[in-house]
C-alpha cells in the first residue's frame, strides 16, 4: 500500500482547541454595535387561513423598530431546497403549528418578547390532515393543490410475482419508525447586516451557498450582492439543511438598516426544523431453501408533513436502498409520499436509509430463522460483490467492502462478546 | 433476570445526491512562504471537513498539515461546495481541493525540476521539501521553491471542481444514482432485564468500509457517535405528534441517548478504496448510524426471541411483548 505522510494520519481537528477552551464564535455568540434582536409570531394552529393581522399594538411599544409581514417581501415569498412551497412569511394559508406569520425587531428581548404577544392575528382554523390514511382519502383537505401525495414512485426490476412462486421460504413483516428529531446541540441563529448595498449574514447552517440563493430571491437582488456566511455551527445531522433564520433576520436588516440576530429557542427550533420522515414499510422477501434470496416486494408510506423540504431526496434514495446491500435479481419498490399538517419532514443523517434498514435487516434475520441459518451466514451468502447489479440496474465495480465488514465485524465479535450469546 | 443476546446489522449507502448532478469546487493558493490557503465552499459543521480537506490539500502539495490555513463557507470568498449532506463532502468537497492543490502543484514542480536540474517526474515533495527522487539527502525547502516562482513571475493557484459520475433515474428508475457506495456492518451484544423491559446496550463492534480513512481519529468520532445515535433510534427516540402539536419538543421529554449510555464501541475500518475518491475515500457520516439499530433489535431477538418491528422499544414496549409471549405460552 502506498505510503502517505498526511492521509490516515490523526492530526488534531482544526476547530478542536478554540471548542475545547470555549473560545469558538457560534452566531448566537456574535455582536455587532447598534444591533437589533428580533423573533418570529407563530402559528399556534395546525391548519386555517388568516384573516387579518394587525400589528399596531405591537409598533406602538416603545423599543420595537420593526414589524413586518408577507406584504413587506420585495422578492419572491417562496422557499424549499427541491420543490418551492414554503412561504417565508405565511400569506392566507396556516398548514403547521409554528408557520411564520410576522417578525418583529426590537431593542432588547423583553421589548421583542412583548411585541410578539400584542400582534393580533385573526385565524380562521379548518380541519387538517394528520395521518398518511387521512391525506389519500378522496374528500380529505389538501394542504397544497389538488393532491397530497408530493410524490408516488416505482422501483422495478425482474419479476417479483414469477420469482416468489420458486422461493421456499417468504417472509412477510410490517415495520414502521417514529417522527425523530435530529437534537443538534445549537439551536439555530443568525446575524445579519445590511450595509453599502451588501445583505451579510452569518447562519448556523449546512449550506450557505443554497441560503444566499433563497435571500436574494426573497429581496429581489443578484447573488453578487449577498454574503452569506457559516458561523461555527454545532451540529446539524440535515437539521440545518432548510432555511430557518436567514430570511427573517435578512429581510429585517434590510429595512431597518441595523444588524439584526435572531436565536431560536430549544422548543421553536424544535417544532418548526425538519425531522425524520415517519415510514410505514411492507416487506415480503423470498428465498432458496440454501439461502439465496430471490425477489422482495417493498411498499413504503412517508409522511413529509406540511412541506416538501428534502422530501423528494428521501423518497428517492430510502427505494434505491431498500433491498439492502444484497444481490436480488427480482425487487419491487413501491413508494408514496404525503403532505398533512404535522410537523415538516426532511432531511435528517441517512434521508430514508435508517428507516427502510429496519425493515431490510428484519427480513433476513426473519429468512435466517425460517431457513435455520445463521444471520451471519445468510448476510455473507447474499451481499454484493464486485460485479454485482442493483435492483437500478448498476453493476458494481467500485469499492465493495461489505463482505470485508461483515467478516471483520463477525471475527471480533467472536472475540470480544459472550460466547454463550445469552 | 437479565438475558444477553447478539445481533448483527448491514447496510449500503450511495454517497452524494441521489442520480442528480451535485459538485463542488475549491481554490488553493500557495504564499511565498510556503503556506497554503485553500478556500472551499463545504460546510463544516463539526464533522471535521475543514481537517480532511486540508490533510487532503497537505499531501497533495508534500507540505506539512500546519502550513494550510482553510476558509470554508463564505459565499464572498468560497466557490460553492453544495450541502454538507448526503455524507459527500470528503469525497465530493476532497476531489474539488485535490484537483486545485494539483493544478496549483504544476508550477511549483516545474520549478523544482529546474532547480533540482531533474525531470519533473522525477521530483518527490513531501514534509515542505523537495528532492530528486533518489537524491533524499539533497533536498531544497518550499521556500526555496516559492522564491524561483518569484523570480521567473509565476504563481502557484488552482482551481479545483469534482462532480460524481452518476446518472439520472429513468423508467422504473433505472439508472447509476451514484458513483460509489460505503458500506458497513454492526454487530450489538444487549442485556434485556426481562421484569422491567429495559435494554442495555453492552458492546457494538462497528465495521466501515470509508474506501480511506484520511483521519482515523475523525472517522472513529464519526462512527462513536453514530452508534449512540443508532441507539435512540432503536431503544428511546419519539417525537409524539397529536393533531400536529408536538408534545415533547424538548430534552426532558425527548430521550436521547448520552454518554452515560455508552457502550464499548470497537470501530473497525476496512479500507477498499475507491477509484474516483480522494485518495480512494469515500464516506462515514450517515452509515455510522445506519446499522446500529437493526443490530440491537436483531440481538433482542436473540435474548428474549421477541422480533420487534415497531420502533421505539422503550422498556414499557419490549415488557408488555414479555408478557404477551408469556400469556400465550
Amino acid at each position: 500500500m502506498k505510503e502517505f505522510n498526511v492521509i490516515g494520519k490523526n492530526v488534531i481537528k482544526k476547530d478542536a482547541v478554540d471548542k475545547v477552551l470555549g473560545k469558538a464564535k457560534f452566531a448566537a455568540d456574535m455582536k455587532l454595535p447598534n444591533m437589533l434582536v428580533a423573533g418570529v409570531k407563530r402559528s399556534e394552529v395546525p391548519s386555517g387561513k388568516v384573516i387579518n393581522i394587525n400589528a399596531e399594538k405591537a409598533k406602538k411599544v416603545p423599543g420595537v423598530v420593526s414589524v413586518l409581514t408577507y406584504k413587506d417581501i420585495p422578492g419572491e415569498n417562496i422557499i424549499g431546497i427541491i420543490n418551492k412551497d414554503e412561504p417565508i412569511l405565511v400569506e392566507d394559508k396556516i398548514r403547521r403549528i409554528g408557520d411564520a406569520i410576522a417578525i418583529v425587531a426590537a431593542e432588547d428581548e423583553s421589548t421583542l418578547e412583548k411585541a410578539l404577544e400584542l400582534i393580533e392575528v385573526e385565524i380562521e382554523e379548518t380541519q387538517g390532515v394528520f395521518t398518511i390514511e387521512d391525506a389519500l382519502k378522496e374528500d380529505s383537505p389538501k394542504v397544497h393543490g389538488d393532491t397530497n401525495i408530493l410524490a408516488e414512485k416505482i422501483l422495478k426490476r425482474g419479476d417479483v410475482d414469477a420469482a416468489f412462486k420458486k422461493c421456499d421460504v417468504i417472509v412477510e413483516n410490517e415495520y414502521s419508525t417514529p417522527v425523530i428529531a435530529h437534537m443538534f446541540i445549537e439551536p439555530e441563529a443568525t446575524l445579519a447586516n445590511y450595509e453599502e448595498g451588501i445583505i451579510t449574514f452569518y447562519s448556523s447552517t449546512q449550506n450557505p451557498h443554497y441560503d444566499r440563493g433563497e435571500v436574494a430571491r426573497m429581496l429581489g437582488i443578484t447573488l453578487n450582492r449577498v454574503r452569506s456566511v457559516q458561523a461555527t455551527t454545532g451540529g446539524g445531522f440535515g437539521g440545518k439543511l432548510d432555511i430557518s433564520t436567514q430570511c427573517h433576520t435578512a429581510l429585517l436588516a434590510f429595512y431597518t438598516n441595523r444588524p439584526i440576530k435572531m436565536v431560536r429557542s430549544r422548543e421553536e427550533s424544535m417544532k418548526v426544523s425538519s425531522k425524520r420522515h415517519p415510514h410505514y414499510m411492507k416487506f415480503k422477501t423470498g428465498a432458496t431453501k440454501d439461502g439465496k434470496i430471490l425477489a422482495t416486494d417493498v411498499e413504503l408510506l412517508q409522511d413529509t408533513g406540511a412541506y416538501g423540504s428534502y422530501g423528494l431526496a428521501v423518497i428517492t434514495r430510502s427505494m434505491v436502498h431498500a433491498q439492502g446491500p444484497y444481490e436480488i435479481p427480482n425487487v419491487r419498490i413501491r413508494a408514496k409520499m404525503v403532505y398533512t399538517n404535522n410537523p415538516m419532514s426532511g432531511a435528517m443523517r441517512g434521508f430514508g436509509v435508517p428507516q427502510v434498514a429496519i425493515g431490510h435487516e428484519g427480513q433476513m434475520d426473519a429468512l435466517a430463522e425460517k431457513l435455520g441459518i445463521d444471520p451471519v451466514e445468510i448476510r455473507t451468502k447474499n451481499c454484493f460483490q464486485t460485479g454485482s447489479v442493483t435492483a437500478t440496474g448498476q453493476k458494481l465495480v467500485d469499492s465493495i467492502g461489505i463482505y470485508e465488514t461483515i467478516k471483520k465485524a463477525a471475527d471480533k465479535a467472536e472475540q470480544i462478546m459472550d460466547k454463550e450469546g445469552k | 433476570m437479565l438475558v444477553r443476546g447478539k445481533g448483527i446489522g448491514c447496510m449500503w449507502y450511495g454517497i452524494g445526491n441521489t442520480g442528480l448532478p451535485n459538485p463542488a469546487a475549491a481554490f488553493v493558493k500557495v504564499h511565498i512562504d510556503g503556506s497554503v490557503t485553500v478556500l472551499a465552499g463545504c460546510a463544516d459543521i463539526g464533522q471535521g471537513s475543514d481537517t480532511v480537506l486540508s490533510q487532503i490539500v497537505a499531501e497533495t502539495l508534500g507540505v506539512t498539515f500546519d502550513k494550510v490555513y482553510i476558509k470554508s463557507g463564505d459565499t464572498e470568498a468560497t466557490p460553492e461546495g453544495g450541502a454538507t449532506s448526503a455524507s459527500r463532502q470528503t469525497y465530493i468537497s476532497g476531489n474539488a481541493c485535490h484537483f486545485a492543490a494539483l493544478e496549483a502543484k504544476e508550477n511549483i514542480v516545474k520549478v523544482a525540476s529546474e532547480i533540482l536540474k531533474c525531470d519533473e517526474e522525477e521530483v518527490v515533495l513531501i514534509n515542505n521539501t523537495a528532492y530528486k527522487n533518489g537524491c533524499e539527502d539533497k533536498t531544497i525547502t518550499y521556500k526555496e521553491i516559492m522564491l524561483g516562482l518569484k523570480s521567473r513571475g509565476l504563481l502557484a493557484i488552482g482551481k479545483g471542481q469534482f462532480n460524481p459520475s452518476a446518472s439520472a433515474l429513468v423508467e422504473n428508475m433505472q439508472g447509476i444514482p451514484y458513483a460509489t457506495y460505503a458500506f458497513a456492518t454492526h454487530i450489538a451484544e444487549v442485556e434485556v432485564n426481562t421484569e422491567t423491559g429495559e435494554v442495555t446496550v453492552l458492546k457494538i463492534v462497528a465495521a466501515h468500509d470509508v474506501g480511506k480513512a484520511i483521519n482515523k481519529k475523525n472517522v472513529e468520532g464519526q462512527i462513536e457517535g453514530g452508534c449512540l445515535m443508532g441507539m435512540g433510534f432503536a431503544l428511546s427516540e419519539k417525537l409524539i405528534i397529536n393533531n400536529g402539536h408536538m408534545k415533547n419538543p424538548d430534552f426532558n421529554s425527548y430521550i436521547i441517548q448520552t454518554a452515560q449510555d455508552m457502550p464499548e464501541i470497537y470501530p473497525i475500518i476496512v479500507e477498499e478504496e475507491s477509484g474516483e475518491g480522494p485518495f480512494g475515500a469515500k464516506g462515514v457520516g450517515e452509515p455510522a448510524l445506519i446499522p446500529a439499530a437493526p443490530a440491537i433489535i436483531n440481538a433482542i431477538y436473540d435474548a428474549i426471541g421477541i422480533r420487534f418491528t415497531h420502533l421505539p422499544l422503550t422498556a414499557d414496549v419490549v415488557l408488555d411483548a414479555i408478557k404477551k409471549k408469556e400469556e400465550t405460552k
